[in-house]
């Protein structure tokens, strides 16, 4: 009977550092972009649209991904989500898209290599210090309404998708 | 025995599933201390956790505030440029002061690292009380002081993480243009980085 107990109580805690993990699924196409790319997807596209930048290095961000495509697919009828990695483009095939795939993402993914950071973080929000990951919600209209330097919190940014 | 290996397995799993869910406050509560504001001297342990302060630290040219990481793979691409400026501003009598306030690294990590990767003092910020004041966000960032302790430029060392392609030095162009008495042109320069992982609240 106490075997049985502490099996359980294994199990149960296996399940839940498991649950910190996700499910892996097709590889997704990711296209790299410079800051001309960058300024395209930042502009107004009748639809909101959710980014995220991100890099496969970047602790945080792995730890937040899972989320972040939940998200992205409990609302997709109001939000585009788009994914924006730091990477380098020889990961581009490699380590980037498995992480894509083993997160389950299927939406639209970029790698984005630029001359100038500087000038490519400040087209994105002046709120970004450079610090990953980072995350904007802009509206339909191409108007930033929310952001957020670090991991995001989910209840904040749905009831910001909430609000549009 | 049994039952001590059977707690020891419980123990081990609580503290995989715990480490595999610990998360980190990465947010600033500051915005970056604005150029043209003087730094107050501050004191921290370093490494070995004897107390240092900026004042005893400073260069007599100016400082460069340099926050870094052990874990950070940017900071890894950045670490050979940053002993190489450490080693060619000492010569203008500019002192190189690291400052790791991750909470994610042990106090024991951050020791192995500064003496794996620099020749200058590294303080260890615990509680991220300067990364704090300082509005410090991420690693690499460099705050540049004259020898007045101003803050003349902020920010990224270059604008290439890879070290591949550097068309802009910005912490060097800042130090010449500053040592020369000429104003610095670039106040500040943003780059991509690995936020710093404070103490949760």
């Amino acid at each position: 009977m106490r075997t049985i107990g502490i099996t359980s109580v294994l199990f149960l805690l296996s399940l839940l550092a498991l649950a910190c993990q996700t499910q892996p699924t097709a590889p997704p196409k990711v296209t790299q972009i410079d800051e001309t790319g960058l300024k395209d997807l930042l502009k107004p596209r009748g639809k909101p649209v959710l980014i995220n930048f991100w890099a496969t290095w970047c602790g945080p961000c792995r730890e937040e991904f899972p989320d972040l495509v939940e998200v992205g697919r409990d609302h997709k009828d109001k939000i585009d989500l788009i994914t924006v990695t730091l990477d380098e483009p020889a990961e581009i095939n490699s380590l980037v898209t498995e992480f894509l795939t083993q997160m389950g993402s299927e939406s639209p993914a970029y790698l984005l290599k630029t001359r100038d950071q500087d000038a490519a973080i400040n087209l994105v929000s002046k709120d970004w210090t450079g610090a990953l990951p980072f995350t904007i919600l802009i509206n339909a209209q191409g108007e930033a309404v929310y952001s957020k330097q670090g991991k995001f919190d989910t209840d904040i940014l749905v009831a910001e998708i909430e609000k549009l | 025995m049994k039952k001590l290996r059977v707690q020891a397995a419980i123990i081990a799993a609580t503290i995989f599933t715990l480490t595999a869910c610990t998360s980190y406050n990465e947010t600033s509560p500051n915005p970056p201390l604005a150029v043209g504001s003087t730094v107050e001297d501050f004191k921290l342990a370093d490494t070995a956790g004897a107390e240092k302060s900026l004042d005893g630290l400073k260069g007599q040219n100016g400082t460069i505030l340099v926050f870094v990481s052990a874990q950070c793979p940017t900071v890894k691409q950045y670490n050979e440029r940053i002993s190489q400026f450490a080693a060619d501003f000492a010569a203008k009598g500019i002192n190189v002061i690291g400052i790791n306030s991750n909470a994610s690294e042990s106090p024991a990590w951050m020791k192995s690292h500064a003496a794996e990767n620099y020749k200058f003092p590294v303080l260890v910020d615990k509680g991220n009380v300067i990364a704090d004041k300082l509005g410090a966000s991420l690693t690499p960032e460099i705050y540049y002081l004259n020898d007045k302790n101003v803050l003349v430029y902020q920010g990224a060392i270059d604008n290439s993480s890879s070290g591949e392609e550097i068309t802009e030095s910005y912490l060097r162009n800042a130090v010449e243009q500053s040592s020369s008495g000429k104003p610095v042109e670039k106040k500040t320069a943003r780059a991509v980085g690995c936020s710093i992982k404070r103490a949760s609240v």
